[in-house]
């Protein structure tokens, strides 16, 4: 009966070293107001500084999300009065932002996937924190000025439940090109949430801002509220106020911010202290240079051309150096692996990472040593069972499979030559087993299997152990 | 005076005492300066070796007060230094004093300092003009061998021509802003009031360049040089005192004998100067100024309920009233539903009137006018309330309006009062003022104040 | 201006304006206004806003830290402080 549309902001801060418009530190966790100099401090006659590198990554995200990038950018005041800001006016841009007009596809739950149009782009700086303790707020402006990047999306999210998932997709994709963490429970980017719903085909409803969502998963329980809440509004007959309202996600409701007398005029104006910046060829070609096959893309290939399962694709996918890890291994191990390498870094890789507390980038397995790892498995040379205990010897040890091999002897043994003795001799060992399992107690062959694995401290290939029993046995 | 201008001034170490006899009491007198520190080593090296200059209260100085002229930065001591100033300091000038002005730079005349009160040498009853009158009077009392101001719609110039001295309002970027307090930004530039217009030449091409603090600077990038030949002056001149009157047909008369061709040009959008400046200088104005609210410095009320009282009571009592007049105009003129047909309007006048002027260098090398239509004032003139101040400014907001160098020279006195005429270059051809207010120089000598002297330096 | 835009204005401003205040200030401001609207005897059509003064080029700085040895006397020079914090009465 009733459509939603969601619309976003998300803000993400940019990995710069500086801030936008200084060159104070852009650094987390240093003791308060220590990375701040007069520009950031809205001293008298300061005047800000453009960050070449931050404009690039504006440029690269923008051309990323398909944007229309502009010819001639420019910055803009936005006027309004907050203890955390520095010139009590926000540097940003309104009239002519980096890119406009994109859009970006990303993957839902069943698979499908759909696109979201993204209104634009644009670069601006952040304010100051605010700790609120007792009577006082205290106020630290080491994040003044701190790199800040605005994706406006158009109002074509649908429900919570795809918000959600268009968040995780976008973070992902902002990762992927290495331009911020885009981590919303650390701060690293924020969304601020419109949210309207109308009876089905009567367009756009009266949209309501959401405020203080530090989660995705909180965005989808915001929107959620927000849907019953307004339907219960438009069921009584009543209209639905434009409002800004913050989550409270001790209460799962959202709330009435308490309105801001005078209302909002921003009264933007064009900066008059930064030029216009109008992107000449190398330019263009340093933010061509900084594409990357994004997140969807990636998955959509890995799945052709390596025959990978919707789901082993998405973990592969889900971070950029994972993806690059998997195809590299690929690449490198002898067979065509590629549904083997999912599972490897799906199952034991991970459950190894957890233990050691570790990540992919920064741990003893290498996409070639796990190469190796699935080649030497290929030929027959180990078998599962060696292999999984070789992984976690890389990790213990941080040395090659093959080395690991040879210092702990454990090549399989996996011709009948070398094997068939080894069987007898368990079988004279045992010879009530033997009889036993002959005349048909079944269950007493994994003793056998057991003695002959033990027998060969584990490296007998166990498909050969098996034919040779029933070889022995028949 | 010019070469020796120079030369008598680096005697200021040398002749410290000599010196602070003759200053101290002029200074009780004119009341220059808001931090007067006259007593300093003045280093010994650098094109501008020894030179004591004067900086205005809205321009940083490391270690001194920036207070603006306002209450609410009446405490505050600057952290770091403007780099036009520390240019002048590696060159081996002193600074020995902040000077008063209209509080953050915003009136004719000095007198809207909450902090002090600045006489004109010429007349103590009398303004010194402004907003950097202090400046220009410091320089006319023979104070400083120079004065830093700021330009934002004539205040290095017009306070120059009520003392008598030179004014240079440089081209827009060719000296840095970091460190000079915001009013407008898009129309500011520092400037220098000096007696001596060779000084004013040297100082600032000490001051000018590209700065990377500031991404609006610029080098300058003067076109081929060529002789001044052809002046223009606006046809239809009314509305000047008489005494100004005088002195402007006098003037045009001598330049007449100097071998200049007067060309009589319309200058139509003229009369729209005035409201595209302040419409424009309001509105950058409102969003400068409201980083002044107590909390990271300056004025904090003893008490408030919430951060939204104290940013109201910090403003409240320590903005004045003509300040609070153009905070509140600049945020009307930019607020939703006006601000096209304000401040974008404005814009857009403004674009009318550098397309005026680009007309008028097609066929002049250089654009004379007055540089005010009075004379300096009496302090209280009725006759001219802030209003009509504003309307008088016309003359100079011209060339901020289109980013041009323009200088206010002396051109003589009327009843014992300075008057001075302005020359308005295209942008960057600083040297045809220098070249052109030289020769009016020969026929017309820049006037020396009564009481005043250099004859401590001897 | 009517004294309700006066009010509106002055707020955005963050700026009270007492009785007197209104009265004087708004007067000024009104006659001010006067003035500006002379500009639209001017036919401005097919021009293009001036935003800023004189540009030449793209303007740039490297992404590299300016050490600020400043910090200190910067917040120094706030009235209030605790521990380095600035402090404000409170927001909430």
């Amino acid at each position: 009966m009733y459509q939603t549309f969601v619309g976003l902001e998300i803000h993400i801060h940019l990995n710069t070293a500086t801030k936008v418009f200084c060159g104070c530190k852009a650094h987390f966790g240093d003791e308060p107001n220590t990375n701040v100099c007069p520009v950031c401090m809205g001293y008298p006659g300061v005047l800000p500084v453009l960050n070449q590198h931050a404009l690039e990554l504006a440029y690269t995200v923008s051309l990323a999300l398909g944007c229309q990038l502009s010819h001639r950018t420019l910055f803009d005041r936005k006027n309004y009065f907050y203890p955390d800001m520095p010139k009590n006016y926000q540097i940003t841009q309104f009239h002519e932002p980096v890119g406009q007009n994109g859009s970006i596809e990303f993957a839902l739950a069943d698979g499908s996937t759909k696109k979201v149009r993204i209104h634009d782009v644009h670069l601006e700086e952040d304010a100051g924190k605010m700790i609120h303790a007792g009577d006082m707020t205290l106020v630290d402006y080491n994040r003044a000025g701190y790199s800040l990047l605005e994706v406006v999306t158009e109002p074509d999210l649908a429900s919570g439940e795809e918000t959600e998932a268009f968040l995780q997709a976008f973070q992902r994709v902002v990762r992927y090109l290495g331009v911020s963490d885009g981590n919303m429970e650390e701060g690293s980017m924020k969304c601020d949430t419109n949210v309207s719903i109308n009876k089905a085909g009567a367009g756009l409803g009266t949209k309501v801002e959401i405020k203080n969502l530090n989660s995705s998963r909180f965005v989808k329980k915001a929107i959620e509220h927000e849907q019953k809440r307004q339907a219960a509004f438009l069921e009584a007959g009543n209209k639905v106020s434009q409002e800004t309202r913050l989550w409270n996600e001790n209460r799962d409701v959202t709330e009435t911010m308490r309105t801001k007398e005078g209302g909002l005029d921003y009264r933007y104006f064009p900066e008059p202290d930064l030029p216009p910046f109008v992107p000449d060829a190398s330019f263009l070609k340093r933010i061509q240079d900084a594409q990357v096959e994004l997140p969807l893309a990636r998955k959509q290939r890995l799945v052709r051309e390596f025959g990978l399962s919707r789901e082993q694709a998405e973990f592969v996918t889900d971070a950029r150096f994972t993806a690059d890890f998997f195809e590299q291994a690929v690449r490198a191990s002898a067979a065509s692996g590629g549904s083997a390498m999912a599972n490897w870094l799906m199952g034991d890789v991970q459950k190894e990472l957890n233990h050691f507390n570790l990540t992919l980038e920064a741990c003893p397995l290498t996409a070639g040593r796990l190469a190796s790892l699935q080649s030497l498995l290929d030929a027959g040379r180990i078998h599962t069972k060696i292999a999984k205990q070789l992984l976690v010897s890389i990790f213990e040890e941080d040395k090659d499979p093959e080395t690991l091999l040879q210092e702990k002897g454990l090549e399989s043994i996996a011709t009948e030559q070398q094997l068939a003795p080894i069987v007898e001799s368990v079988f004279s060992a045992h010879p009530n087993v033997v009889a036993a399992v002959k005349a048909g107690d079944a269950r007493q062959k994994g003793f056998l299997v057991g003695q002959v694995m033990k027998a060969t401290g584990g490296r007998a290939a166990p498909d050969l152990v098996n034919a040779l029993l029933a070889k022995f046995l028949a | 005076m010019d070469p020796t201008f120079e030369t008598r001034w680096s005697q200021f170490s040398a002749k410290k005492q000599a010196y602070l006899a003759y200053a101290r009491p002029m200074e009780q007198k004119v009341g220059s300066f808001l931090t007067y520190r006259p007593d300093v080593e003045a280093p010994q090296a650098g094109a501008l070796q020894g030179l004591p200059f004067a900086v205005k209260d809205n321009i940083a100085v490391k270690n001194f007060p920036l207070t603006c002229g306002s209450r609410m930065l009446e405490t505050l001591v600057s952290p770091y230094t403007a780099t036009a100033v520390a240019r002048l300091q590696a060159a081996g000038a002193v600074v020995i004093g902040k000077t008063n002005l209209d509080e953050f730079g915003m009136g004719s005349s000095t007198d809207l300092s909450a902090l002090g009160k600045t006489n004109n040498p010429w007349d103590f009853s009398r303004v010194a003009g402004g907003s950097s009158g202090g400046s220009a009077a410091a320089a006319a009392a023979g104070l400083v061998s120079f004065a830093l101001g700021t330009d934002t719609g004539g205040s290095v110039r017009q306070p120059a021509s009520f003392c008598g001295v030179y004014g240079l309002k440089p081209t827009y970027g060719t000296v840095s802003r970091y460190g000079m307090t915001a009013y407008a930004s898009s129309l500011e530039v520092m400037g220098i009031a000096s007696k001596s217009l060779a000084l004013t030449e040297k100082v600032y091409g000490v001051m000018k360049g590209r700065d990377p603090y500031d991404q609006t600077s610029l080098d300058p990038a003067p076109g081929v040089a060529r002789a001044v030949k052809t002046i223009a002056v606006l046809d239809g001149l009314t509305d000047l005192e008489p005494a100004v009157q005088r002195a402007y047909e006098a003037a045009l008369d001598h330049l007449k004998a100097l071998g200049y061709r007067l060309l009589p040009v319309h200058l139509g959008t003229l009369d729209y100067a005035v409201p595209a400046y302040y419409t424009i200088a309001t509105a950058e104005a409102s969003a400068n100024l409201a980083r002044f609210n107590g909390i990271r410095y300056g004025l904090r009320p003893e008490y408030a309920e919430n951060p939204e009282d104290l940013i109201r009571k910090s403003r409240t009592a320590g903005f004045g009233d003509e300040v609070k007049i153009r905070i509140m105009l600049g945020t009307y003129v930019l607020r939703s539903g006006f601000q096209d047909q304000y401040y974008t309007k404005a814009q857009k006048v403004r674009t009318a009137i550098r397309n005026d002027l680009q007309k008028v260098f097609d066929q002049a090398d250089l654009l004379m006018t007055p540089t005010f239509p009075t004379r300096a004032f009496v302090h209280g003139d009725r006759s001219m309330t802030p209003y009509q101040q504003k309307l008088a400014d016309k003359f100079t907001v011209t060339a901020n309006l289109a980013g041009i160098p323009a200088l206010s020279f002396p051109a003589g006195l009327e009843e014992g009062l300075p008057v001075g005429m302005q020359f308005m270059a295209p942008a960057f051809e600083e040297g045809r003022l220098f070249e052109a207010a030289a020769k009016f120089a020969t026929r017309v000598a820049a006037p020396d104040c009564p009481g005043t002297s250099l004859d401590w330096s001897k | 201006m009517d004294t309700k835009e006066l009010e509106t204005t002055a707020l955005l401003a963050q700026i009270e304006l007492g009785k007197g205040d209104l009265e004087r200030l708004g007067e000024a401001v009104s006659q001010m206004l006067d003035n500006f609207r002379k500009m639209n005897e001017l036919d401005t059509e097919g021009l293009e806003a001036t935003t800023h003064a004189l540009v030449t080029d793209n303007r740039v700085r490297p992404d590299s830290p300016v050490p600020s040895d400043l910090a200190d006397a910067l917040v120094e020079r706030s009235p209030e402080l605790e521990d380095r914090f600035i402090v404000i009465p409170n927001v909430l």
